[in-house]
């Protein structure tokens, strides 16, 4: 619930502006996007909130690729044209899935990115999509969303100005899947593919898997194992076998380190035939 | 601190904290329509449009009101007859307890906005975050088809 201890709102009409806020109020500062997560989960030494929604950046601009400002909000991105268009509409298809009509019109992609909450379905599909995040820190850097990530528990954390997705290679089809006990629920488990397949094989992949209950994560090893490889019945068996033996599976409340497992298993498997029939095997 | 809004068509200004919840301040200001349920954004008893767009109220910001427009489930009245979902959630008995209807009216009007003539699972899609604990959504969901309904015919009171 809301902490106790905030003091002030700032409404920053600069990105300047607001990460000299930021820099002055060190940890006791909490950026603002649609602000459900300060809401939920401030900590009481949050003693100032910077609401971003003054700096213009709720957009989706097709840019060889696409580039979606921070404040965007998921509805807007689903009713986005380019977003719409972008690899047969996979991020229309995750993030009409994601949490409620309700919160979708409030929440940003960029708030969700900054809270990097272990349960997001967001995060391994733009993982896999090979999302670059544009940061300001006085100054401003693109880094590739996994390195943001990473660092994401360091002290001065940059501000996440829009983020960038390039175009996927040649012949990408991309495959997601969620495992959840109602359709508003968190997920479970949740698991998203990008395979770049020529006659028949796979020639690049792209594979994470999030909510094990850790952040998601890529899976090198499994996207080495699937390289090269035909995308037909046994090497999609031995994928997802390697995909449910790979990842971090831990026990907590919402699920064994088993049954996680299991769903990895059967996550990957759904989204790898759904890729081969829909093409990737032709 | 200071904001100006709109609430259901009156424009003001008004004095909030800074930590103040939008359901808060509409409930401080006589709008009892918004109802307090989970205040974490999972029941949508609390919803509330906010320039057309419906919201969990407890998990917005009060100062995010400002320069907006908020409709609560009593502005959506006009000279005295009730909008076309609140008239098919009465036709309908789409009521039990009635806790949950505000937030149901107000979800259900966002959606029609965008998409005036929803198949059965987009209002189920559509009422997804308002949560009924007394009975089901059966009777919601044919209010909100009948609705649209009415207002595709283009009377809006009816």
């Amino acid at each position: 619930m809301i902490s106790t201890g905030i003091r002030e709102y700032l409404r920053p009409a600069s990105l300047e502006e607001a990460w000299a806020a930021i820099a002055q109020c060190g940890s006791a500062a909490s950026p603002v996007g649609g602000g459900i997560d300060v809401r939920l989960y401030a900590t009481p030494n949050t003693t100032t909130l910077v609401d971003l929604a003054g700096l213009g950046l709720g957009y989706v601009r097709d840019a060889h690729g696409l580039a979606i400002g921070a404040t965007t909000t998921f509805t807007e991105i689903l009713e986005s044209t380019p977003a719409k268009g972008y690899l047969d509409g996979i991020l229309v298809d995750v993030l009409e899935r994601v949490a409620s009509p309700l919160q979708r019109n409030v929440g940003t992609v960029g708030g969700t990115l900054g809270s990097a909450h272990p349960w997001s379905d967001v995060i391994p599909l733009l993982l896999v999509l090979d999302a670059a995040l544009l940061l300001y820190d006085g100054r401003e850097r693109v880094l590739p969303l996994e390195e943001y990530l990473a660092a994401r528990a360091s002290a001065e954390r940059p501000l996440i100005v829009e983020v960038r997705l390039p175009m996927p290679p040649p012949s990408s089809m991309g495959a997601f899947e969620a495992f959840t006990r109602t359709g508003f629920d968190v997920s479970i488990l949740n698991c998203a593919c990008l395979v770049s397949a020529e006659a028949g094989r796979c020639r690049a992949a792209r594979i994470a898997v999030g909510g094990t209950p850790a952040l998601a994560t890529r899976l090198p090893a499994v996207e080495r194992a699937l390289t090269d490889a035909p995308l037909d019945d046994p090497t999609i068996d031995r994928i997802a076998a390697l995909a449910g033996e790979t990842i971090d599976a831990r026990d907590d409340r919402r699920a064994s380190a088993e049954y996680r497992r299991d769903l990895a298993r059967v996550g990957l498997s759904r989204c790898l035939r759904r890729i081969s029939e829909a093409g990737g095997n032709g | 601190m200071t904001i100006t809004l709109t609430i259901n068509g009156e424009r003001k200004t008004l004095e909030i904290a800074p930590d103040e919840s939008l359901l808060d301040l509409l409930r401080r200001e006589g709008h009892m329509g918004v109802k307090v349920g989970c205040r974490t954004g999972d029941c949508g008893a609390c919803a509330v449009l906010l320039d057309g767009r419906a919201v969990n109220s407890c998990l917005v910001f009060a100062a995010k009101a400002d320069g907006r427009e908020v409709v609560t489930v009593e502005g959506l009245e006009r000279d005295g007859l009730l909008h076309p979902v609140q008239r098919a959630f009465l036709d309908e008995g789409a009521v039990q307890c009635g806790y949950c209807t505000p937030g149901m009216v107000i979800s259900a009007v966002d959606l029609l906005s965008r998409n005036p003539d929803p198949t059965e699972e987009e209002i189920r899609q559509g009422l997804s975050g308002n949560l009924c604990r007394c009975t089901g959504y059966v009777k919601q969901i044919r209010a909100v088809s009948r609705a649209a309904a009415v207002l595709r015919g283009g009377d809006v009171h009816a």
